[in-house]
């Protein structure tokens, strides 16, 4: 803090706290219109609800971490060798979540395979699986 | 320019600085009597050493399970009467023929004590945590850790973590047994098998202790090398083993809270009976209750911190080993930012393909394809460290003292074990050889034995600044020499148990058709194993004489290596220097240059001489 | 030379070798070493790795949720769980949990305010923020008890149960007349004192699993009649005299009979953990800025030549719990 006046800077944090709580605001303000909650029959499309509330959520772990845990007045390389490697969750929240994913779909498939009941007319392709089956495992 | 004329002390004294470190020392309060100079110790130097003994015997422990599983897979029907004094119930005589057999619960419990202790135990804080410790402050020139009393409480929590471990291969259903990666439902059902109850609970709060340890040294490490580096140190004059060592507490530092996820919510699964890990068991014929987890997605989360956990290993040694060739071959490093800039490849990648551990465990095939890709390209920087040490050696006039020869033996050793990495990296050939010896003969060979062959050229050519005393080289040699054709002939042979489709973790082979002609290739691997355990026995034997009773060092500087530690005073006090502390002007590698041996980094430039192209940045 | 050597006995974290003339100066003359890259001391460094590797704790939770999430064909709709409000109210979506932010954002400020003071050196400002942070950070606590104690006690989440759920087709729940006209059996017997009313199908064997009720919820209002669509959230509910779960019965427009399924239980046992998890780290905080401000009191830091850096330490890890709720309250409640 050292560019800035103790005055300020003062008026920055008061400055920083309006402006996390209107974000804040915002956030469960898409929230609620979005699914409907305040004008009966309005929705917005989900993924720009999401886009939107990761979005301003992200702003707010940056202005967090920039303004209140001063990172802004740190050197550049103080400030990469923290933040750089959380660049490495990227990677592992793709995956996992992709993941995550086919474990619903061959749970769904295996309830479905379970319910089906076999279909004796079928010619034999002399194949042990079924090439439509295959498309599906993914 | 023609001959370099230099005093160390006096370059020191004048090029140096003064942190008026003498004025704060009147009496060293802090090492005033045996227990907080030997014991509870803020001294880097002594932390280090209590790291290395400790990671010693464990060593041993790890090291003397292995053959004992060994015996069970060479000679599955001799008899262990004679250890039973040792295992006892552990061992069962048949009263009628006199034989005593392992049980087989033990033979699990064994192989993954050897896992848990050989990777955390030894090759983490038995190799980084010793080196660390030792090399950092001494090579940046630095008077300490950043913080030496967390410095220190990462040493106890190893102890601590280590005495858990230790007291539960003493519970009477033994200690975890199911494997040192711990999957569930093994570790997530205390019910699942003898080992998963008290046993898996210990290993549990072992391992966070552990965690607790790295934490405490890598943030002591990484903050100490960027915060505390001598006047003149910048980052590219730094050795490569404060690079790998920076790396290495990096990887660790993100990693290993990753495995504090998965083990906290493995304990939640057997206290609180939630099913983060669990869906659709049976046991016993019962149901239970634990639905909609996954045990792929602990799996996931394991090797997130599993796969940077081998390079935590491996890169402290590729550091080592990259000095100690530079040292003894007289020669610069080869393409030093090439080799920093491997590193940072290497550790990057290394977050990024965990599940090319997982490539059977039926894991999404679509995202495996990314995993096999990732993976093989980590090829390509470790073929450049590969590369840069065998051009060091090209064209070096060679000192084959024993530090030497195992750093040689480690470029030999990652050079096959990694070759196999690329076979197990292909998800398509690893259908055939997951959980096979294949396997076990690649990690063993390329994180294990590689990883102690680091360690090994760390301690021959560092023993001299820890005790003042050189170790016999004679039985240096006996060790390398043996220990790198044991080492062959035990893994070597594996590759082809492994090709032939030999499961690993099996408690005898003689029950199957297909691998009962194997049995006399296990009894070989088997009778390697127990010579090469016995070697490094001598290496053991070795060290310790030679605390006591090895050739004195003479001089400061005994191998004519360049870097900082060789310009403290043979029996370096607390805070390493004992006036100011060394300015550097060169980096670490002066080794040869303008026809002089060797130009230790103190030594300014002179005015027609040019700075290597290192520090050309 | 500033300071004497009695000084550094009461600096537990330095250690004992004296950095201080050439490490904790920013870029006075003192440092006479190389120069420090990140110009930041050492005890600030440390804090910041100690905070990503603690980042790297918490994106393993909630990596692992989001996996897990995914993997579920249903998931509780957050605004429908998360809606009550205290002095009995309902249906208030996330009007709470947004309270409970404001309450963590305001221990925020008052902590930079904390450290702002104590760059000017002033203890009184120093002592007066830390104790609002103190303040707000125990408000935060005692919010989460009372939605946990809602959410446990009330509606009857536990880590192995969870009564929220969403419905995968629409339908409409049917009376107890209806269920028994369907061939159903209807059952009173004692629970705890109470009379439990289900209806059976004859012959069921487990009783626990088959048995159906007439939706009513926690106010004891009855709500069969009541329709719904694909897609709307439900809460079995949890009756409180029989301390029984009442699946209720209802019946889809092609004329079946189906009866609410618990909704999955990693949604409890996740939320409890990492919210815990969370609320641990808000509460050892707590615990540290107590520490540090009795500290302070004491004048401990007033004469440090590194002044109140402490209180700018504890800061970061205050500001690192704000930063982690961010996420929390993204994916737990707002997605």
């Amino acid at each position: 803090m050292a560019d800035l006046s103790y005055e300020d800077s003062k008026k920055l944090v008061f400055k920083g706290m309006a402006l996390l709580a209107v974000v804040t605001l915002i956030e469960v303000a898409i929230a609620l219109v979005g699914k409907g909650y305040v004008i009966e029959g309005f929705h917005l499309p989900v993924w720009l609800m999401y886009i939107s509330m990761i979005g301003l959520s992200l702003y707010k772990a940056y202005f967090i971490v920039y303004e209140f845990m001063h990172m802004k007045y740190e050197v550049k390389g103080l400030a990469m060798s923290v933040l750089l490697p959380t660049g490495l969750l990227v990677w592992a929240v793709i995956a996992f979540f992709n993941e995550g994913n086919s474990w619903n779909q061959r749970r769904t498939l295996i309830k479905e395979k379970n319910a089906e009941t076999i279909d004796d007319t079928r010619k034999s392709t002399g194949s042990i699986i079924d090439l439509k089956d295959v498309k599906n495992l993914n | 320019m023609s001959v370099v004329n230099y005093d160390e002390d006096v370059l020191i004294k004048e090029q140096g600085f003064d942190d008026h470190f003498h004025d704060h020392h009147h009496g060293d309060k802090y090492q005033s009597n045996f227990i907080t100079t030997y014991i509870f110790s803020q001294d880097h130097k002594i932390i280090g050493k209590q790291f290395l003994i400790t990671g010693m015997i464990w060593a041993i422990i790890g090291a003397g399970m292995s053959i004992i599983f060994r015996l069970q897979l060479g000679f599955p029907d001799d008899s262990l009467t004679w250890i039973k004094p040792l295992l006892g119930k552990w061992i069962t005589v048949n009263e009628t023929t006199g034989i005593g057999t392992l049980a087989p619960e033990f033979y699990y419990a064994l192989v993954t004590m050897h896992g848990t202790i050989l990777v955390f135990f030894v090759l983490t804080a038995g190799l980084s945590g010793t080196f660390s410790n030792l090399l950092i402050p001494l090579q940046i020139g630095a008077r300490d850790m950043a913080s030496p009393l967390l410095n220190m409480l990462s040493y106890w929590f190893f102890f601590i973590a280590g005495v858990v471990m230790f007291c539960s291969l003493f519970l009477s259903t033994g200690p975890f047994a199911g494997g040192w990666t711990a999957y569930p439902p093994l570790s997530a059902l205390p019910q699942a098998s003898d080992g998963s109850g008290a046993g898996m609970t210990m290993w549990v709060a072992s391992l966070v202790l552990f965690v607790v340890s790295v934490l405490l040294g890598g943030v002591n490490y990484i903050t100490t090398v960027l915060n505390l580096r001598t006047k003149g140190m910048t980052m590219w004059r730094m050795p490569l083993t404060i690079w790998a060592f920076l790396i290495t507490a990096i990887l660790g530092l993100l990693s290993f809270p990753v495995l504090v996820s998965a083990l906290l919510l493995v304990m939640c699964d057997r206290g609180l009976g939630t099913s983060f890990f669990l869906s659709e068991i049976f046991v016993g014929g019962e149901a239970l209750n634990h639905v909609g987890g996954s045990p792929v997605l602990y799996q996931h989360l394991f090797w997130f911190l599993g796969h940077p956990e081998v390079y935590i290993i491996i890169l402290p040694a590729m550091g080592l080993t990259s000095e100690v060739l530079s040292v003894h071959a007289r020669k610069p490093i080869f393409g030093y930012k090439a080799m920093v800039f491997s590193i940072l490849a290497i550790a990057f990648l290394s977050f990024i393909v965990w599940a090319h551990h997982m490539f059977m465990s039926g894991v999404n095939p679509f995202i495996s394809n990314f995993f096999v890709i990732f993976t093989l390209i980590i090829a390509v920087p470790s073929a450049v460290k590969v590369f840069n040490w065998i051009a060091t050696l090209y064209g070096g006039n060679i000192r084959f003292v024993s530090a030497m020869l195992f750093a040689m033996g480690f470029v030999s050793l990652f050079i096959s074990g990694g070759l196999t990495g690329i076979f197990l990296g292909n998800a398509a050939i690893d259908i055939q050889m997951h959980d096979t010896y294949f396997v076990v003969a690649h990690f063993h060979i390329v994180m294990g034995i590689a990883a102690f062959f680091g360690m090994f050229a760390g301690i021959y050519h560092w023993f001299p600044k820890m005790y003042g005393r050189f170790m016999n080289e004679t039985l240096g040699r006996i060790h390398f020499w043996g220990t790198m054709i044991g080492a062959y002939a035990i893994f070597w042979p594996m590759h082809y148990l492994g090709m032939a489709g030999v499961p690993r973790r099996y408690y005898r082979f003689d029950n199957f058709e297909t691998f009962s002609h194997f049995s006399q290739m296990n009894q070989f691997i088997t009778i390697a194993a127990i010579i090469v355990f016995f070697l490094q026995i001598l290496f053991v034997v070795n060290f310790f004489v030679s605390i006591w009773k090895g050739k004195r060092v003479t001089t400061k500087n005994p191998w004519g290596a360049t870097t900082l530690e060789w310009t403290t005073p043979i029996d370096a006090g607390h805070g390493n220097w004992p006036g100011n502390i060394p300015a550097v002007h060169r980096w670490a590698y002066d080794y040869g240059k303008d026809g002089v041996e060797f130009i230790p980094q103190i030594v300014p430039l002179t005015d027609e001489e040019k700075e290597n192209e290192a520090d050309l940045h | 030379m500033a300071h004497d050597t009695a000084h550094t006995d009461v600096i537990p974290e330095q250690g004992h070798l004296e950095h201080k003339d050439y490490m904790d100066s920013h870029d006075g003359p003192a440092w006479g070493g190389g120069k420090r890259p990140f110009k930041a001391s050492y005890g600030k460094l440390m804090m910041w790795y100690f905070l990503l590797s603690d980042a790297f704790t918490f994106a393993g939770f909630l990596i692992a949720y989001g996996a897990i999430r995914f993997s579920m064909p249903t998931w509780p709709v957050p605004d429908h769980v998360f809606s009550a409000f205290p002095g009995g109210f309902h249906g208030w979506p996330l009007i709470f949990v947004t309270v409970m932010t404001f309450v963590l954002i305001l221990s925020s400020v008052t902590m930079v305010r904390a450290v702002q003071e104590g760059h000017r050196r002033n203890k009184r400002g120093v002592m007066f923020w830390m104790a609002l942070t103190i303040i707000g950070g125990a408000a935060f606590l005692g919010c989460q008890a009372w939605e946990w104690n809602t959410m446990i006690n009330e509606e009857g989440v536990t880590v192995t149960k969870n009564p929220f759920s969403t419905h995968l087709q629409g339908g409409t729940y049917l009376t107890g007349a209806e269920i028994e006209g369907a061939g159903f059996e209807k059952v009173m017997t004692e629970t705890h004192g109470k009379t439990a009313t289900y209806y059976l199908e004859p012959g069921a064997e487990d009783i626990e699993e088959n048995r159906l009720f007439v939706k009513q919820n926690h106010q004891k209002e009855v709500l069969a009649g009541e329709s719904f669509k694909e897609e709307d959230p439900y809460l079995i509910t949890y009756n409180h005299d029989t301390h029984l779960y009442e699946p209720s019965a209802f019946k889809t427009p092609d004329g079946s009979i189906h009866k609410e399924a618990f909704g999955p239980i990693a949604f409890g046992s996740l939320f409890f953990f990492i919210t815990g998890f969370h609320g641990f780290h808000v509460f050892s905080g707590v615990v540290f800025l107590l520490i540090i401000l009795i500290n302070v009191a004491s004048g401990l830091y007033h004469n440090r030549s590194n002044n109140y850096e402490m209180v700018e330490k504890i800061g970061l890890y205050w500001h690192f719990v704000d930063l982690v709720w961010v996420f929390v309250f993204l994916v737990f409640y707002l997605l």
